[in-house]
């Protein structure tokens, strides 16, 4: 999806490698950030942050400790949820992640201009393991990857027993494990 | 924990639903260098990264890339950027792979009042840390243009300076130019006045030789002045015979222009129908002219041209009658001493 290359020029200050890096991530770092905080207006000032930051930073991206992609979701996830906690501990109730849909039951807009065939079979791939997952499951690993909830509080949430919620998540995760392990297994998951 | 328990709880803390205490006892675990543990976090890891593919995609505003490349600073490096950024998130970039923090949950597992007391902090911090930002740039900026007005402000003094010099070195060459014209002039002038003078100088010249041959017609005693102060002019001196005893002579012989001057004092007057006449004498005597002495006359000079009398030794003065005789017929008055 993202050469590591492209990041090695934006280390070295490379305002067109920055650019390129925006228009192959921010499709995917948006629906990522809408998608945790279910509103695009924050979303928008989200990812002004996360590619502040990326600019900033990208010195520190080592791609052996994974793919650009990889890197850009986790930054990407991991400040959506410091906002999600911060506005959390102000008092805002968040209403958006469990209406919010998933791949498998929204129409898909169509591909972007810079996605690979590579890139729409992965995509495809992912929607259909996690539609694939039974519905318990996937409800509980979203609460968890996407709220940032930990197990004793989903099981709160869904007013089920701990053990049963950690098992749901176990679960879940070793079934999409297992259906995705050929992408990364060729080595070709970028 | 036991180590089956530990591996359990690994797709857990990739999808990021373990609580802080179990986080932090799997990476303990996981620092502790436990190879499987750490394969299957990393597939786990992969599995998670990918999750958001799953999602419909929905597209920013296209204002947002213009926004975001704008919101840059193009003038700092990414990389020195990172070394000022006070507040740190919770979750660097590029470390997730390498120790595994998913975000902290600090609101969820403490009080109400730390949580505020907390997210009050992290306000002030992340407003300070922008306000710093933005006063440190400007500042940066302001010194930046302060410097390079001071710079400029440098250059026009010293391009100022130079006008000044270049324009002090024209006026010099101006009145090196003119001083030289000055002089050209004078040269030129001095070079007439040379050349009026010279010939000024020859004309003088020529008025002198012709005063000076004039002189020699006219004046013979100035020619018998110049004569004494020439070495090879010979000197005879005459004295009185016993006709005149009080008389004496004084003879000059000049070889190169061939001219005989005699000086004599106190010769009687001539007699009517005499007179006196010089005689050289070598084998025999030679005439070398005749002269009067008139009545009161007590000295006289005579000059003649004489074509050779060099070997003649002796000289003498006889009274001869009117016109001289070719030999001495009457009585010696003056005789040289040789």
């Amino acid at each position: 999806m993202i050469d590591p290359t492209l990041l090695a020029r934006v280390v070295k200050g490379d305002q067109q490698a920055f650019s390129q890096l925006y228009d192959h991530s921010n499709t995917l770092l948006f629906t990522l950030a809408v998608r945790i905080l279910g509103n695009h207006e924050e979303a928008a000032e989200l990812l002004q942050d996360v590619y502040l930051e990326v600019w900033r930073k990208v010195s520190r991206y080592d791609v052996g400790r994974g793919t650009p992609v990889a890197w850009l979701v986790t930054l990407t996830k991991s400040r959506a949820i410091d906002r999600l906690r911060a506005r959390a501990s102000r008092g805002y109730r968040t209403t958006n992640s469990l209406e919010a849909g998933t791949a498998a039951q929204m129409a898909d807009p169509g591909p972007s201009p810079f996605e690979t065939q590579a890139d729409q079979e992965l995509r495809i791939s992912v929607g259909a393991a996690v539609a694939g997952l039974p519905q318990a499951q996937q409800q509980a690993i979203e609460l968890a990857y996407y709220e940032g909830l930990s197990h004793a509080e989903i099981a709160e949430r869904l007013n089920q027993p701990l053990g049963t919620v950690k098992t749901r998540i176990k679960l879940g995760m070793s079934k999409l494990r297992d259906g995705l392990q050929q992408w990364w297994n060729l080595g070709d998951l970028q | 924990m036991t180590h089956e328990e530990l591996e359990e709880s690994v797709p857990l803390y990739a999808a990021g639903a373990l609580d802080r205490i179990e986080r932090q006892a799997l990476e303990a675990h996981l620092l502790s260098g436990c190879a499987s543990c750490h394969s299957a976090l990393k597939d786990y890891q992969s599995v998670a990264a990918l999750l958001p593919l799953g999602l419909s995609p929905t597209k920013p505003p296209r204002s947002l890339k213009a926004t975001i490349m704008a919101g840059r600073n193009p003038a700092s490096i990414p990389a020195e950027a990172a070394t000022n950024e006070p507040a740190r998130p919770s979750l660097e970039p590029g470390e997730w792979m390498n120790h595994l923090f998913p975000p902290v949950a600090p609101a969820r597992s403490l009080s109400l009042p730390w949580a505020l007391g907390l997210a009050t902090l992290l306000i002030v911090s992340v407003g300070g840390y922008f306000a710093w930002n933005v006063s440190t740039q400007r500042s940066i900026d302001t010194s930046n243009i302060k410097q390079l007005e001071a710079s400029l402000q440098e250059k026009s003094a010293k391009l100022a300076g130079v006008d000044r010099e270049v324009g002090d070195q024209a006026k010099a060459l101006a009145e090196l130019r003119n001083e030289l014209q000055q002089r050209t002039n004078e040269a030129a002038e001095a070079k007439e006045q040379l050349a009026q003078r010279e010939a000024e100088l020859e004309e003088t010249r020529v008025q002198l030789s012709q005063r000076g041959s004039a002189r020699t017609v006219e004046t013979p005693q100035d020619e018998l002045a110049t004569l004494l102060r020439i070495p090879n002019v010979k000197a005879v001196t005459l004295t009185g015979s016993e006709m005149a005893k009080r008389a004496a002579g004084f003879l000059l012989y000049d070889s190169r222009t061939q001219k005989a001057w005699l000086y004599s004092v106190n010769l009687p007057e001539c007699p009517a129908g005499t007179t006196y006449q010089l005689w050289a004498i070598h084998d025999k005597p030679m005439s070398i002219g005749t002269f009067q002495m008139d009545t009161g006359e007590t000295a006289h000079l005579l000059v003649k041209k004489v074509l050779s009398f060099t070997n003649a030794k002796t000289f003498a003065v006889s009274l001869e009658p009117s016109g001289g005789r070719p030999q001495p017929t009457g009585p010696m008055y003056l005789l040289s001493r040789s």
